[in-house]
């Protein structure tokens, strides 16, 4: 071994057993760990949740075809590794013994479905049941809706095209059912096998094709990556949860996008950390260095022993990171696991890779300013101790922080917009820190002056060591501002996702309703107590001319596909109503509501924002429509911005009524029954047999349960980087404390109360963590602004509540943990202070 | 015959700093020879510029002007790294303030200039001189865990492991009570006298600047040779 190997090696020894290495060993212990749990934890726990999604599409990958697609796709597909599975769709005439109904034909194989399941229940309307099993030749499962509208019993026969099913089963649910309370028509599920038999997929029906896949990512995406050239935009569409502009789909979106933020910050809280424990790792061996160098080291040797230091540091500090993160995530998954089903079994690599890749990161950029700084101590030290280095260039220290953090980031979230405002929201906090700084400074200068209390002293030794607490406040400030943006973040966006969802939300809907039934039902709400909604006159037109001027390009299919849930409708038709309130979770972007109407002027229409801008229309606007045999001209004098998370029907089109004053319409509303209410259901309908009900429980409780279970995992996040957060504030009190102990061993030997100088040390962290909560809380804002605008696109706002909150919290974390610093020092006696100085 | 070169020669060195003021001059040109096995100590009070000169001499920090040679190398014309190369293999030091690294047991702490030098079996060589320093008990021993009296002789053991030709000793005794004081005063010029090092100590203490040779002293930055016996107070 070589001297160089043995000297780094016997140094390293030592101070690690001497616990001289423990905050620079923390730090990365600390960036590794909370990379790793974080990284892995949300690579999990999207697994678990991505899987739960993929209920929806029930698969992984959906290929739609609205054609039969080549069978060398599917034996490819299992070459790939993938299973599948596939669905004939048709619309078709259901014939009961004394009815007809026009049905959804899902005619699917024996694997379907890939992912959820299919639920039947006992009676129409009862509660869902999930079965494993499908329906056997020559049976069927039909819609609860379907035994109202044919008027057969469970166990009766209905006939569909040329052939006859016996009805076995009352279907509840298929997981990829889509839902839309307009021209939905009921299911009938039934085996591929039986399709043939009923000749309804002859030349001229519309049939659509869906085919699942479910396997490995990678073997999907390879599988994709074969087959994408051969796809034909107009016939095919494949599709991932992910593609999924739900609300479910876009809530996991956004909770991606919330881990992948958290999982940032803490790289950053990392950094802040080794920067602070590299800095004071550095000042430490100023004396050592100086006393080599003097004994004839030359500079390369110095250099080489402290870069293998720093190895053996890392090294150490990434095998007990990656421990701790793993079993820190283990414990969090465990304690989670009634709650989400995450899996242990299988191990990401990526996450620890990502981890690895910090801590070398973070070690050697973040220790190469303090390490650059340490080759550079002269001998002369030996003699001369206030000769520290003769290296002090601030815009070098930062610029190559600042470097290594954006690179960082960007490499780690690949996402150029959340690394750049973050990192120029953490350039803004600096610039302003710097200035508060010193006005701080020139405050100091009066307060610092006068009679010696523990105020006096602390405002004293804050002007003292400007600089110092200048680079202090600002990784104060830092560490506050990202607990807070994560804080900030994971209530807001919690607080969006359960306001989709409030209590009360309806979850029955009532359409085909005359307008005597209409009456009838109000009567029957109020007299049963069932809390409805509004009842929306609808009515059907075709779209047909701007300004006169005929619709060329209609709405594509594609669009109406890629808009869900409520937006769906919009194909050849349009669900037009009327009325002049304005919908609850519409709001008037451009334009006036149709209330501001004067008799005289032309029929006002209210048009939805983003269908408006797609087909190119804009205020002033007139707008022909097509009821039947009769011409609506309305002109558009306002645009609406609809929130189509709401479970509630949202209309693209309102008219004035008086625009439509001639037609009876039908109704469409909404209820909320409760779980235990269920049983009512029928008996509240019964004498309204001919209206269509909808029920969307099933769909409800799993947004509700996919939300809660995001929710409980963003808390769990929260923790950990609060946790990591605390851990840095910790490790930078330890640091300057370090720096301290020259003056309050002075103080103490001068005969200072011990009182005097821990309050005069509380009070000046109280001070430092006041104005860093400050600063963090005003930086703070920037950070959310556009992080919730142009990333997360949420509604942005004011979070006055934490400019008061901040000071209060930073004040009090920072003076608590400055008082825990200050104690352990103060607890040992003059003599034992003096030689810790030594 | 031929004379043996001179281990320190300086000539006309001089030494400015830069302060808020302007350029200082701090050392005036100094020249003087320390011969080989001699012994000098730099008297003078605090701020007279000894400590300056004993950097210069031993390579620890440049020169303005002027010329150094130590042991016929011209140390005014060498690099950082040549400056370090000649202190590992010519110098040895002793500091007031002991200057031990504190995260080396003391034993490692002497081995540590033999291996920066590269020298054999540095660590039978450190124990030997501990040995001699009276010190093998404490071998493992951290320097937070020795009196500054055992610190001070573990660097006398670091100073001459290397069997510097020079040693340089910047206030020896200056942290430690009377009694230590002798001892380490004791140890060091019998170590000195034993391997016959050049010594070039500074001191305000006229008690152990008498026990060298020579005394020269130094004011606002001159330096004279002192002729007349120097006046020994009690207890300094």
């Amino acid at each position: 071994m070589s001297t160089v190997f043995q000297l780094a090696w016997r140094l390293f020894k030592h101070e690690a057993k001497r616990g001289e290495l423990t905050i620079i060993l923390l730090a990365i212990v600390l960036s590794v760990g909370s990379v790793l749990s974080l990284s892995l934890f949300s690579e999990r726990l999207q697994g678990a949740l991505t899987d739960r999604s993929a209920e929806f599409i029930a698969a992984d990958r959906q290929l739609r075809s609205r054609e039969l697609v080549d069978d060398a796709w599917l034996s490819k597909a299992s070459e790939f590794n993938l299973n599948s599975a596939y669905q004939v769709s048709t619309r078709s005439m259901v014939f009961g013994p004394k009815e007809l109904a026009l049905a959804d034909l899902r005619a699917v194989d024996a694997n379907y479905p890939l992912k959820g399941s299919i639920k039947v229940a006992l009676q129409a309307f009862g509660v869902p049941q999930a079965t494993a099993e499908l329906p056997k030749s020559g049976e069927v499962w039909i819609d609860s809706r379907l035994f109202q509208l044919v008027q057969v019993e469970l166990g009766g026969n209905v006939d569909i095209g040329d052939a006859s099913f016996k009805i076995t089963k009352v279907l509840s649910e298929i997981p990829d059912a889509g839902f839309s309370v307009f021209n939905t028509e009921p299911i009938v599920l039934m085996s591929t096998e039986d399709l043939a038999k009923t000749n309804v997929t002859g030349p001229g029906s519309r049939v659509s094709y869906k085919y699942y896949f479910t396997g490995e990512t990678s073997d999907l995406d390879d599988y994709y990556d074969w087959l994408r050239p051969q796809l034909n935009r107009d016939v095919h569409r494949w599709t991932s949860i992910e593609d999924d502009d739900s609300a479910i789909g876009r809530s996991i979106a956004r909770a991606e996008q919330f881990f992948l933020l958290a999982s940032l910050l803490a790289i950053v809280l990392a950094a802040v950390s080794i920067a602070v424990a590299a800095q004071r790792y550095s000042q430490r061996h100023y004396d050592p260095v100086a006393i080599m160098k003097t004994l004839g080291a030359g500079k390369s040797m110095v250099q080489r022993i402290y870069l293998l230091q720093i190895c053996f540091i890392t090294l150490l500090g990434i095998i007990l990171g990656v421990t701790a993160g793993f079993i820190l995530q283990q414990i969090v998954v465990m304690f989670l696991a009634d709650i989400v089903e995450v899996s242990l079994d299988i191990w990401h690599w990526r996450p620890l890779a990502i981890a690895i890749f910090t801590g070398i990161i973070c070690s050697v950029l973040f220790s190469l300013y303090p390490l650059l700084q340490l080759f550079s101590v002269p001998p002369l030290r030996v003699l001369r101790r206030d000769i520290n280095t003769t290296l002090s260039s601030k815009v070098l220290q930062f610029s190559t922080s600042g470097i290594a953090v954006f690179l960082l980031m960007w490499v780690y979230s690949q996402d150029l917009m959340i690394s750049a405002i973050l990192f120029v929201s953490g350039i803004i906090l600096v610039v302003l820190l710097l200035a508060v700084t010193h006005v701080l400074i020139a405050l100091g200068r009066k307060l610092g002056s006068g009679s010696m209390g523990s105020w006096t002293l602390a405002w004293a030794r804050i002007r003292r060591r400007a600089m110092g607490n200048s680079v202090q406040l600002i990784s104060f400030s830092i560490t506050i501002m990202l607990l807070l943006v994560v804080l900030v973040m994971r209530n807001d966006m919690v607080e969006q996702w359960r306001d989709q969802l409030p209590e009360g939300t309806p979850n029955y809907f009532v359409s085909n309703v005359t307008e005597n039934q209409r009456i009838g039902l109000e009567v029957q709400f109020a007299q049963n107590n069932v809390t409805g909604g509004g009842f929306y006159p609808v009515a059907r037109g075709r779209f047909v001319a701007i300004n006169d001027e005929k619709i060329r390009t209609e709405v594509t299919k594609e669009d109406a596909e890629v808009a869900n849930e409520g937006r769906q409708g919009l194909g050849r038709e349009a669900n037009l109503t009327w009325g002049t309130e304005l919908q609850t979770g519409n709001k008037i972007v451009e334009g006036e509501w149709l209330d501001s109407w004067q008799e005289g002027e032309p029929y006002p229409l209210s048009i939805e924002s983003q269908i408006a801008g797609r087909l190119g229309v804009k205020l002033g606007d007139e707008l022909t429509f097509n009821i039947g045999s009769e011409v609506i001209k309305s002109t558009v004098t306002s645009l609406r911005e609809v929130n189509w998370q709401t479970m509630q029907p949202n209309f693209y089109f309102v008219l004035h009524p008086k625009a439509v004053e001639n037609f009876v319409p039908t109704y469409i509303t909404s209820f909320s029954l409760d779980e235990s209410r269920k049983a009512e259901i029928t008996s509240l309908m019964a004498p309204f047999a001919s209206v269509t009900l909808f029920d969307v429980d099933a769909r409800i409780n799993q947004l509700r349960e996919i939300i809660d279970q995001v929710s409980m995992a963003v808390e769990f996040i929260l923790i950990l980087v609060l946790i990591a957060g605390a851990l840095v504030l910790i490790a930078q009190v330890q640091a300057s404390m370090d720096e301290r102990l020259q003056e309050l061993t002075i103080l103490r030997t001068l005969g200072a109360k011990g009182w005097m100088i821990r309050f005069s040390v509380i009070n000046e962290f109280l001070i430092i963590g006041f104005v860093a909560g400050l600063m963090a809380a005003i930086a703070n804002e920037f950070s959310l602004y556009m992080l919730q605008t142009q990333v997360f696109q949420m509604e942005a706002g004011l979070h006055l509540e934490y400019w008061v909150i901040a000071p209060i919290v930073g004040a009090l974390t920072v003076g608590f943990l400055g008082a825990i610093g200050c104690w352990r020092l103060l607890s040992l006696n003059t003599g034992e202070l003096l030689r810790k100085m030594v | 015959m031929t004379i043996a070169p001179a281990m320190i020669e300086t000539k006309s060195i001089i030494k400015k700093v830069i302060t808020s003021e302007g350029e200082l001059q701090i050392l005036q040109p100094i020249s003087f020879t320390v011969k080989p096995g001699q012994s000098v100590a730099i008297i003078g009070a605090s701020g007279s510029g000894k400590s300056t000169l004993l950097g210069l001499l031993a390579g620890l920090d440049e020169v303005s002007g002027g010329h150094i040679m130590i042991d016929g190398e011209a140390l005014h014309s060498m690099d950082e790294e040549q400056r370090a190369r000649l202190r590992g293999e010519k110098v040895g030091f002793i500091f007031q303030s002991f200057m031990l690294v504190q995260s080396l047991t003391a034993l490692e702490n002497i081995m540590l200039p033999a291996e920066i030098a590269g020298l054999s079996e540095p660590k039978k060589r450190a124990q030997k001189i501990l040995e001699q320093v009276g010190l093998d008990h404490r071998a493992n021993h951290f320097p937070n865990q020795l009196s500054g009296g055992e610190q001070q002789r573990v660097a006398i053991a670091r100073a001459f492991i290397t069997n510097p030709k020079i040693l340089f000793a910047d206030e020896p005794t200056g942290n430690l009570d009377s009694t230590n004081s002798t001892k380490v005063e004791n140890l060091l010029f019998d170590l000195n006298k034993e391997s016959n090092t050049t010594l070039v100590l500074v001191t305000h203490d006229h008690k152990l600047a008498q026990r060298c040779q020579r005394q020269l002293h130094m004011d606002a930055g001159e330096l004279t040779e002192q002729t007349k016996p120097l006046k020994v107070v009690s207890g300094e």
